[in-house]
């Protein structure tokens, strides 16, 4: 048989899925520290032979979107795909060079088949650090990307087979937590091996040739889907503006503007009266944004869209060169999350005009990162890492209330257990619960926002951070209010500090507290009078 | 003489017996429909019946095996009473927290969660004890008191205490729930009794559900045993556990929550039992019903166990048989998605159903599919008991062939092929988490379903046996009658597994080796008949999840060099598993388990069958894009010598497609095994 139909199509879908779900569980079950293992923040995916990412394991959207552009970025620049070798594995965190903040390092491995590239196994892991001038590589005080840690450029980390050991020893002495990071590589190479084992699979069975004409029939598919799910909605020009609070230095108030244009099955977004790109490390690149916008425009799709690059066809997207969702070298990236998470918001505030009974109002809009350096309990003579993501509320919905401390949005991130985090750091909490009333109020009011209060039981400890939504709380809809803003507390003795939203190595003592509180989500229409 | 065993399984529709007669062997089944307002009078229904048919009276029986979905349906129906959760102060929360991650990530109406405590009846009470298990605030017993107090007046009846670290000190919880239950009219059920593991949100949840079950099954176990003593049997209950063994009532009445996710350890005892049979080693169980398929996996003789699962998106943390549900079934619905095609997870379920149940369905499924293939015969569904529509099934096929460009046969065979592809993903996935070879194992397929679909499914994972049970419509009945009681400890302490560990680890199996006797001795089981199998929680340092090694040979002392070769067992097992291991780096135990056994006694079985004759009937099926004759014949003819497909072999309750390539026979004991012909 030589033809495709749409069963073969399914089969050969379901099994690239399955494919990359093996991917995700061997990164889960072999890697070791926290951030991987516990918040799982890491994703993987399949690409075609010519690098359009094709199926995904269903993961976290900001990594899984920006995975394809990041590949574009390598192979129209530093290895074009001629260069790609059975056995390599190809790697950057460099966001200039289309990856998107310094601790997540890019993996790509091309599969071959009787000589012949046939696909691209992907996988993309958030590691625990990098180096730069704080913990877990997020440091507020950055100018520069050189400031942020180390940058690895699109390079071959295994050539043929064979591991750079070189290069892995330049990873792991750059980072504050070498065994982690070693082993966390370890598991991102083994879950790309397992991904090529896939890709073999179906190859045995349908052929090279049935792959490829699969994996265009399923781009296209997604690519119908989503013409589908923009000609659904009205055509029109909505504008929407929100705002970053600050980028951790002098600016604050910085602007996010998005125009959405819907022209019958396209999707024309213009985020060029967005601000200047900022001194501070809360620039995203074009890159970066771009996921931003997917994310928001797949999220009016439900489940229907099936994620991949299909999917982006009918959308275009257009940035200044300068500006905060389109940053130049060498402006610092590190918090990126703060600008993404907000174009997300943007790009769904305009979306709202067009489909007013389906969006909500603003989610918390923000990966409230933490990092602890601190020494290990056990072995005192060494410091360990404690890092973290929270999260808030849901914003109210036009269906109903919004859904308290839960993820939303741009990220996918799991808490770390408070036991857990015990025994391997120094530290012991003395509050996690929901905040009464933090929901923007409403006919339907906004999820509840956390508080997370832990003290240091060790003699010093630093602490970065990297927190939005300080400053201007998610908005609300239909005249439902904003919910709440969220503060990060520093407490010694009965001194009480509020801290800014950005911050890196403030220095901790013993028995000293912090306390984190996000966000509640903004409230959707007015509060019924009684 | 009380020389029969009875298991008895009640489901949602029907309760199932199976009966072992220990002197010769011999097995039968019986079926009678399930007493949902009192499912106790369907059980003893089915006991009076299904001795009845061999001439037996209930006296007989000398020990009755019990499963039953009522725990779950007690879970997934809200038929609990009113609960209340005392926790350490400042993370009464930490239950509706949970772990924050989101399945549906486009989402933008979050997926529902459930929260069994509101937070009026969260409680935090002052008391905290560290990591280390040293304390760090003493427990505040008017606290505590005030807290049960208050609940009571509220009208709570079930309270769950969960203090940080009570895994590693329980001595607040202990405390705790001495005072409440001082208060009249409440349960208590404490979360190191329930769960005694790391992870605060997973144990609460656990011991929560321990809790509101605790009065639910009580009740329904006083119901039982009243109404076995009216009815006059006199021999002993034991219930059936998530991990594939059996308690006694008092045991299953204080730890509840094991009854929760039993209903496919049967299914799953039944593969192991059967595969022992026929001396098979590894098996992988695929039970296809009408919304799912169940996978389960036999490796070494041993039915695969996991630290956990949940139930309706709520986490039970306890040793389980692991069970990997995907949404293919029988009711699966196939439609169109611009341009492709997709097959469940929607499921017509029992109403509407497919289309050709004639109950209002109009959207195709995997089983109209089916018929439509000829591989379901419309005149003899169910044993004839229902009649089926095929064209409704036509005209459902149609709708969707119509979209995609497809003519009805070509879409009803992409529609089997789909699914069938989908739970061969499933089983591939199962086995690559254990770092398995599907082509070293033999697929048992069972299920109103998975006759249908076994060896399409076999050919794709490149597994060359298939066995088709006995008995299949009971087989969960089956399972249950030949297992053991069974209990779990565990005992967390985390250490880097050297030479320093070996004193502390034997502390800990002493007192494990004095818990488990003395559990042993409540059951009633002599010395010969116990076994205390121990295994360690390991994990390279930082990991997130352990891998459960076993110990080492007879010997429980960590001293006599059972440590050094734990170790490189745990290495070993992680370069099965993961592709890599590190030997050189320290390895860390984060538990130690107990697996407690009471072997009941077990002779060798078989099922008896009715016999039939082959009437050399044939069905035109349709089969890799053919239409072909394929010989028709009931169960009970196939012979015990090699039969070549293409072949339907119908049961009472489901149809075998035995593929072309393939060859069937009958075993000793009444099961059939296909065979691919190589």
């Amino acid at each position: 048989m030589t033809t495709l139909t749409p069963i073969t199509q399914e089969v050969i879908r379901n099994a690239l899925i399955a494919g990359a779900e093996e991917m995700t569980a061997t990164i889960w079950r072999t890697s070791r520290s926290t951030v991987v293992r516990e918040t799982l923040d890491f994703s993987t995916a399949h690409f075609d032979a010519c690098g359009r990412a094709v199926a995904q394991a269903a993961r976290i959207p900001v990594h899984l979107n920006s995975m394809s552009v990041c590949l574009e970025d390598i192979i129209a620049g530093a290895i074009p795909l001629d260069q790609w070798r059975d056995g390599d594995v190809i790697v950057t965190n460099d966001p200039y060079s289309g990856g998107q903040h310094l601790p997540d390092l890019v993996a790509f491995r091309p599969v071959f088949i009787d000589g012949a590239r046939v696909a691209i196994s992907a996988a993309i892991v958030h590691h625990v650090d990098v180096g730069g001038g704080a913990a877990g590589s997020y440091y507020a005080g950055a100018t520069e990307v050189y400031n942020e840690g180390l940058r690895l450029p699109p390079i071959k980390l295994v050539e043929a087979g064979v591991p750079n050991r070189a290069v892995l020893d330049i990873i792991n002495r750059n980072s504050r937590e070498p065994a982690m990071i070693a082993g966390d590589v370890q598991a991102q190479l083994a879950s790309l091996e397992v991904g090529a084992q896939a890709i073999h699979r179906i190859c045995a069975r349908f052929g090279g040739d049935m792959l490829a004409e699969a994996m265009d029939a399923i781009l296209n598919q997604s690519e119908a889907a989503m013409r589908a799910v923009l000609a659904d909605l009205p055509d029109g020009v909505y504008r929407f503006t929100d705002f970053v609070d600050d980028d951790g230095q002098d600016a604050v108030d910085l602007v996010i503007a998005a125009t959405v244009e819907i022209r019958g099955e396209r999707a024309i977004v213009d985020l060029s009266e967005s601000a200047d790109q900022a001194p501070g490390p809360v620039n995203c690149t074009l890159n970066m944004a771009r996921s931003g916008v997917y994310c928001a425009l797949l999220s009016m799709g439900g489940g229907d869209v099936m994620a991949n690059s299909g999917a982006y066809r009918p959308i275009d997207i257009t940035a200044r060169a300068g500006s905060i969702v389109s940053c130049n070298a060498p402006a610092p990236v590190a918090n990126r999350m703060a600008t993404g998470h907000r174009v997300v918001t943007t790009v769904l505030g305009a979306l709202a005009q067009a489909a007013p009974t389906r969006v909500p109002a603003a989610y918390y809009g923000v990966s409230y990162v933490m990092a602890l350096s601190a020494p290990d309990p056990l072995m005192p003579d060494e410091s360990r890492v404690y890092f973290e993501i929270e999260v808030g509320g849901w914003g109210g919905h036009p269906d109903g209330p919004g859904a308290d401390g839960f993820s939303c949005g741009f990220h996918n991130a799991a808490n770390s257990p408070i036991e857990m985090c015990e025994i391997l750091f120094p530290i012991t909490f003395t509050e996690y619960a929901f905040i009464q009333g933090s929901g923007g109020a409403g006919k339907h009011p906004g999820g509840m926002g956390l508080a997370r209060e832990w003290r240091l039981d060790a003699e010093k400890g630093r602490v970065s951070g990297s927190f939005e939504r300080f400053r201007h709380g998610p908005y609300g809809l239909g005249g439902g209010a904003p919910g709440s803003r969220g503060r990060f507390l520093h407490m010694q003795g009965s001194e009480v500090r509020e801290l800014p939203g950005k911050i890196s190595n403030v220095a901790l003592g013993r028995g000293d507290r912090v306390r984190l509180e996000t966000s509640g989500g903004g409230g959707w229409g007015p509060v019924p009078s009684e | 003489m009380t020389q029969l065993r009875a298991a008895v399984d009640i489901g949602g529709t029907f309760t199932d017996v199976q009966v072992l007669d220990v002197p010769t062997g011999r097995i039968w089944d019986h079926k009678v429909p399930t007493t949902p307002s009192d499912p106790a009078i369907g059980l003893i229904d089915g006991l009076q019946g299904a001795v009845a048919k061999r001439g037996f009276g209930v006296d007989a029986i000398g020990m009755i095996l019990h499963g039953s979905t009522i725990a779950t349906n007690a879970v997934l129906e809200r038929k609990l009473p009113k609960g209340g959760l005392i926790t350490t102060a400042g993370f009464s929360d930490v239950l509706a927290i949970g772990r924050h991650m989101r399945k549906d990530i486009y989402a933008l109406k979050a997926e529902p969660r459930t929260v069994l405590i509101p937070a009026a009846q969260r409680i935090g009470v002052s008391e905290r004890i560290r990591a280390d298990g040293s304390v760090e605030t003493p427990l505040d017993r008017d606290d505590i008191r005030r807290a049960g107090e208050a609940l009571a007046a509220d009208g709570v009846t079930a309270v769950a205490v969960m203090f940080l670290h009570a895994y590693q000190n329980p001595m607040h919880e202990i405390e705790a729930a001495k005072i409440l239950a001082d208060i009249p009219g409440l349960t208590v059920a404490t979360s190191h009794e329930t769960s005694p593991e790391m992870r605060e949100f997973e144990r609460a949840s656990t011991t929560v559900l321990n809790a509101l079950l605790k009065p639910v099954i009580s009740d329904y176990l006083q119901r039982v045993e009243a109404a076995l003593s009216q009815a006059g049997v006199t021999a002993p209950l034991y219930l059936v556990q998530s991990n594939g063994g059996v308690a006694i009532p008092a045991e299953a009445a204080r730890l509840p929550v094991r009854l929760l996710l039993s209903g496919p350890s049967g299914g799953a005892m039944a593969v192991r039992s059967i595969a022992a049979r026929h001396g098979l080693e590894n098996a992988v169980g695929m039970d296809m019903g009408g919304t799912s398929t169940d996978i389960c996996v036999l490796q070494g003789g041993r039915i695969e166990e996991t630290a956990g699962g949940d139930v309706a998106g709520l986490p039970v943390r306890l040793p389980m048989i692991e069970i990997h549900t995907i949404g293919a079934g029988g009711g699966s619905v196939a439609r169109a998605a611009t341009g492709a095609l997709r097959v469940g997870p929607e499921s017509a379920g029992a109403a509407p159903g497919p289309a050709c149940y004639l109950r209002g369905g109009s959207e195709p499924t995997v089983t109209d599919a089916n018929l439509h293939l000829g591989l379901i015969d419309a005149g003899v569904f169910l044993g004839g008991g229902m009649k089926l529509g095929a064209a409704e099934a036509a005209d459902a096929i149609g709708s969707v062939a119509g979209d995609l460009d497809l003519d009805q046969t070509e879409l009803a065979s992409g529609v089997v092929a789909v699914a069938n592809s989908a739970m061969a993903d499933a089983v591939r996935l199962s086995l690559f988490e254990k770092g398995a070879d599907p082509a070293a194992f033999t697929l048992m397929a069972f299920g109103g379903a998975g006759g249908l679909h076994a060896c399409a499914v076999a050919e794709d994972l490149n597994v060359s046996r298939v066995l088709f049970p006995a008995t299949a419509s009971t087989l969960s009945a089956r399972g249950i009658l030949e297992t053991d009681i069974r209990h779990d400890l565990t005992e967390a302490q985390l250490m880097i597994a050297d030479a320093n560990a070996a004193p502390v680890l034997d502390d800990i199996i002493q007192r494990l080796t004095a818990r488990a006797q003395n559990l042993l001795d409540a059951d009633g089981i002599d010395e010969a008949h116990r076994e205390i199998h121990f295994a360690a929680d390991m994990r390279y340092r930082g990991q997130a999840w352990e891998i459960t090694t076993e110990w080492p040979g007879a010997s429980s002392c960590a001293a006599s060099g059972a440590l050094a070769a734990l170790i490189s067992r745990f290495h070993a097992l992680h370069q099965q598993r993961y592709a890599h291991s590190s030997p050189a780096e320290p390895a860390e135990i984060v538990a130690l388990r107990a697996r407690v056994v009471g072997l009941l006694d077990h002779v060798e079985t078989s099922d008896e069958t009715e016999a039939a004759t082959d009437t050399g009937s044939t069905r035109r099926v349709y089969h890799r894009g053919a239409w072909q004759d394929a010989p028709t014949l009931p169960r009970a003819a196939l012979g015990d010598v090699a039969a070549p497909g293409p072949m339907i072999i119908e049961e009472a309750y489901s149809s075998l497609w035995i593929h072309p390539g393939w060859t069937a026979r009958t075993l000793a004991g009444g099961d059939i095994i296909a065979e691919r012909a190589t």
